[in-house]
């Protein structure tokens, strides 16, 4: 019955031999543009190391006097979707985050504070978790202004590096210069809290 | 009694002698192993390139006539070591058939670092605790160049039996990259 049925029915008129490679060309035209784009896409995910973290460092005095020691926050924003080591990572072949310091003639590093970081898994290591730094982390250090500091803007060269990945890659470790300037006064000279929301 | 002490002195000597031989040839060995491994390739613009790579791990591998995943990694990138398990599988499984997989190692601290990683490291290979059974070389960012640049780790490049780029993949490597491997490989 249903061949009968089928046989009734009227056959559809064959398509032109020409219109059905136009049709198939078309057809592999489109994948491979589909395929190209999620290609390039998931090429431009990939940042350039340096970008991936946008660090700002502040002082927690100003003037800071001679004498007085102060502190520093390089507060880093990390790129949605991407991750660095924390300072102490899981795995002692992992790249840990680090700020330094070189500090100039007449001022001492006391200390640098690094935030814990959290253990989160990805879907490359499923089962070992990693200690991590995502969205925005601060790394503090605390310095002290010598008596022989000199008086005025004094610039303190600071180096932040990292090494980043995002859920599938990881990118090569970076170190990036950051630049801090702090206004030197006299021993004893009244010193102002600056940026209390991060020196609380 | 004369003829008696010079045979041991012979025997002596000539132990002495073979072991010096023996030594030498292991430290030969030793040689031979940790020695550069040449790596030829056409690039993405058809030019003849040739590298002379140190090499840290199988080192007397020839990637001459073979289909060649070149794999840029590096001991401190987790999607990198996550899938040496299934590289060192497909090493395996493909070696003998014209397959070689070429890890080139990223350290910026070069083979102080790979060295004893390679040397140490165990991966779980289907419940085994497996080395690297591939050959690694030591790489630095001109050799990348050479294979046209890296955005990201781990990236890998395909080359097919007579040296040509034939695909290049960033990020960890899929089962469709996989099956383009065993295409050119042919089985």
């Amino acid at each position: 019955m249903s061949d009968l049925r089928r046989s009734l029915k009227p056959a559809p008129p064959p398509k032109p031999r020409r219109l059905r490679f136009v049709a198939a060309g078309l057809l592999i035209a489109a994948a491979c543009i589909v395929s190209a784009t999620m290609g390039a896409k998931a090429q431009s995910s990939i940042l350039a190391p340096a970008t991936v973290v946008k660090p700002h460092a502040y002082a927690s005095l100003n003037p800071v006097p001679r004498g007085k020691e102060f502190q520093v926050a390089v507060v880093a924003n990390i790129v949605n979707g991407y991750h660095v080591n924390s300072n102490k990572p899981t795995d002692p072949y992992l790249i840990p985050t680090t700020i330094t310091v070189e500090p100039p003639k007449g001022f001492r590093v006391v200390d640098t504070i690094y935030p814990p970081g959290q253990e989160k898994r990805f879907p490359f290591s499923p089962d070992k978790p990693l200690n991590v730094y995502s969205g925005t982390v601060t790394l503090r250090l605390k310095l002290v202004a010598e008596n022989d500091a000199a008086l005025g803007s004094a610039t303190i060269p600071l180096t932040l590096k990292y090494q980043a990945c995002n859920d599938a890659a990881c990118l090569p470790p970076v170190k990036l210069p950051v630049k801090l300037t702090v206004q030197v006064a006299n021993a004893g000279a009244k010193a102002r809290p600056v940026h209390t929301e991060i020196f609380r | 009694m004369q003829g008696n002490r010079m045979n041991r002195n012979c025997t002596v000597l000539c132990l002495a002698i073979s072991s010096v031989i023996v030594a030498g040839s292991f430290a030969g060995c030793r040689k031979l192993t940790k020695s550069d491994l040449n790596v030829a390739f056409q690039n993405s613009h058809g030019t003849e390139v040739s590298l002379k790579l140190p090499c840290s791990n199988n080192c007397l591998a020839s990637l001459k006539g073979k289909v060649v995943l070149v794999n840029f990694w590096a001991t401190w990138c987790e999607p990198c070591k996550a899938e040496i398990p299934s590289l060192i599988q497909f090493q395996q499984k493909y070696s003998d058939k014209g397959f070689t997989l070429l890890g080139i190692a990223m350290d910026e601290d070069g083979a102080s670092v790979v060295q004893p990683f390679v040397e140490k490291m165990k991966f779980d290979v289907g419940g085994h605790p497996t080395g690297m059974n591939y050959p690694i070389v030591i790489g630095s960012d001109s050799v990348a160049d050479k294979f046209g640049g890296l955005i990201g780790y781990p990236t890998s490049v395909l080359l097919t039996r007579d040296g040509k780029i034939a695909k290049t993949i960033v990020g960890p490597l899929t089962p469709e990259d996989f099956r383009d491997i065993q295409a050119l490989v042919g089985s």
